[in-house]
């Protein structure tokens, strides 16, 4: 190929593997030489850089969190009513499966939104692969909502389609659950410090804090004192779940001061304690006998917000916790690395040193 | 055949030539120019489109063996650990991350979607998302070289050795036997980082392991890394009971509206 000089201009053609990407003009701001507690193992650093990368999610991602388990939440609490007391709870039935419905769309519109490449949202759909939470919960949503559409559009039919749209919102019920916890595992599944620790409480916690913000929503929408009663139970139980599995959460993360500070003080840290505020306040009011319907949307305001800030408490201070290196270098010297998981611990010196001692 | 890298940390000299030749050969766009302040380390890290990085640790303590006074150089080229359990492959939910026919991890540009979940997967804090551009990024153990046979820019270009390329065997005896080399000649501070499952539980060994000289964290490795995916059965676990126990309560509070008092 000759454009008339003896150069092969095909030479000029960019085509290596990172060729795509464009140039950043973006600067970094530096860090000055950290010279503190040298020598000490667990408190020596790289320049204070962070060893891990924060995510990449925006608050998409934490709105998605509350949306999905308060959508899941509703959608299995209507299944129940579905199953039992159809009759006389039909307006909390009717109510559950507009909820998911929308819900469904409000959860797929933010997890899109949120991808680097909206446009390849379907990618999600070409495999499934059990080790990924993400994937796993990506179908989760997709048979959610197939099942929740099914459930609400089918009640603008006749009998007989009223009656698959039963079927059908039971099954979404059970995959709600799944939606409302599923987050859980997500977020704990990463090396994050303040969201990998606590691995077994994160999924207690999102789905209590989904039935907690799904009690909330039928709150807000209200119903007939036996509706009432139902969203009652199920609320109380779940706010009780929520403030219970904060607690425990936060004292295992407690074992590393370094990796709780994001729960203590900053923005995460006051999302985290309003969150337990707020619940605790959605809770308290939610007790009083024989309330209006506004105290009662009162306590729905209340408990939406906690469930909310649950969120954006843990997703913020998950961003914080991967800035910071030392969390996840204690974490690790402290046991809470590959340690608690295998029994053994990595070689981090001569003479077969162990990060840990045995 | 298993490839990978065996980066001997003890006869790196900083001169960024595996750096240079990492953005040449995969053309990867510049990320900012600008002065760190952090010794002569002004990349600083890895990212989406910086798949080597050269780091300078000023010591105020000798090597054993120098008799240069209270002071040591570390310099170490840093590069995907390309883990036997990677974080990035098992969290990516489209199937873009695979592990190739050398035993490698890459990610397929034309299938990722940008969900940005194997960046928090990694231990490493290796992978990406570029922010222009959507996608994540990292090193591919120059994916296109290794099908042609040949070496990859990096270690092609290490004028030191420092970077080894080759068939994992060969690089593990290779490895053993350096180490004990410094051992006999008193660099006491010799051993290997991540170079099997028994070095390593939490990843079951890399790809690309290292010699170093002082404790990972000095290097910005982490000392106890884990693939967070070996946690997850017990998530899942403590997910289905609690979800048991939300259906029960679903079923109980709506049992407890059957009764004529709720009228
Ligand atoms: S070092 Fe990180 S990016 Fe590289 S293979 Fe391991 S988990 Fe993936």
């Amino acid at each position: 190929m000759s454009d008339g000089r003896n150069i092969d201009s095909r030479l000029g053609t960019l085509s290596g593997e990172g060729s795509q990407q464009r140039g950043a003009t973006e600067v970094v701001p530096w860090k000055a030489l950290d010279t503190s507690g040298y020598g000490v193992p667990g408190d020596r650093t790289y320049y204070d850089r962070p060893v891990i990368k924060k995510s990449v999610w925006s608050w998409d991602i934490p709105a998605y969190y509350y949306v999905g388990g308060a959508t899941g939440s509703a959608m299995a609490l209507g299944a129940a009513a579905t199953l039992i007391n159809r009759d006389r709870l039909s307006r909390l039935v009717l109510q559950s499966r507009v909820v998911g419905l929308a819900g469904s769309m409000v959860s797929a519109y933010f997890l899109v939104h949120d991808l680097g490449r909206p446009e390849r949202f379907l990618n999600m759909m070409r495999v499934f692969r059990p080790t990924s939470p993400m994937s796993v919960g990506a179908w989760i949503l997709f048979f959610f909502s197939g099942s929740a559409g099914v459930a609400a559009i089918s009640q603008l039919g006749p009998r007989w389609i009223r009656r698959i749209g039963d079927a059908s919102a039971v099954i979404s019920g059970v995959f709600g659950l799944g939606l409302s916890g599923y987050t859980g595992v997500l977020v704990s599944n990463t090396t994050v410090p303040v969201w990998q620790r606590p691995h077994r409480l994160m999924p207690a916690l999102f789905l209590s804090s989904g039935v907690s913000g799904a009690a909330s929503v039928f709150d807000l929408l209200g119903g007939n004192p036996r509706e009432q009663r139902a969203v009652l139970l199920f609320g109380t139980a779940g706010k009780l779940a929520e403030l219970s599995f904060a607690y425990l959460m936060e004292r295992s993360v407690a074992t590393v001061p370094e990796a709780a500070r994001p729960l203590e003080d900053g923005l995460s840290g006051f999302l985290w304690k309003a969150s337990k505020v707020l619940t605790a306040a959605s809770l308290l009011i939610a007790l009083v006998p024989n309330s209006s319907a506004r105290v009662r949307r009162i306590s729905g305001v209340l408990g939406s917000l906690g469930s909310l800030c649950t969120r954006f408490g843990v997703h913020y201070a998950g961003q914080r916790s991967a800035m910071n290196p030392r969390a996840t270098f204690q974490q690790q010297r402290g046991g809470q690395g590959a340690y608690a998981v295998t029994g053994r611990a990595a070689v981090t010196g001569p003479g077969d040193a162990r990060a840990v001692l045995e | 055949m298993p490839k990978g890298f065996f980066t001997d940390t003890s006869i790196c000299i900083g001169c960024k030539a595996c750096e240079v030749a990492c953005k040449q050969w995969n053309q990867l766009p510049e990320d900012g120019f600008f002065f760190s302040g952090m010794s002569y380390d002004n990349t600083m890290q890895l990212d989406a489109s910086t798949w080597r990085h050269v780091s300078f640790i000023e010591r105020p303590v000798a090597l054993s063996g120098q008799d240069a006074g209270a002071f040591s150089w570390l310099m170490s080229s840093d590069v995907c650990k390309h883990c036997q359990r990677a974080g990035c492959l098992e969290n990516c939910p489209t199937g873009a991350i695979i592990r190739t026919e050398f035993d490698t991890v890459y990610v397929q540009p034309d299938i990722c979607n940008g969900c940005g979940y194997c960046v928090v997967g990694c231990p490493f804090g290796v992978i990406n998302r570029r922010e222009e551009d959507g996608r994540a990024w990292k090193c591919t153990l120059c994916y296109d070289r290794l099908t042609d046979g040949m070496t990859p820019a990096c270690a092609k270009a290490c004028p030191t050795a420092s970077i080894q390329f080759g068939e994992l065997e060969d690089l593990h005896r290779d490895a053993h036997a350096r180490v004990e080399r410094l051992q006999a000649a008193g660099v006491k501070e010799a051993y290997l980082y991540g170079v099997d499952k028994d070095n390593q539980p939490g990843t079951e060994g890399l790809n690309a392991f290292f010699l170093l000289l002082d404790q990972p964290e000095v290097y910005n490795l982490p000392p106890d890394p884990v693939v967070p995916t070996k946690k997850a059965a017990e998530s899942w676990r403590a997910m289905f009971y609690t979800a048991l126990g939300a259906a029960a309560v679903a079923m109980a509070a709506v049992i407890a509206t059957r009764g004529e008092r709720a009228r």
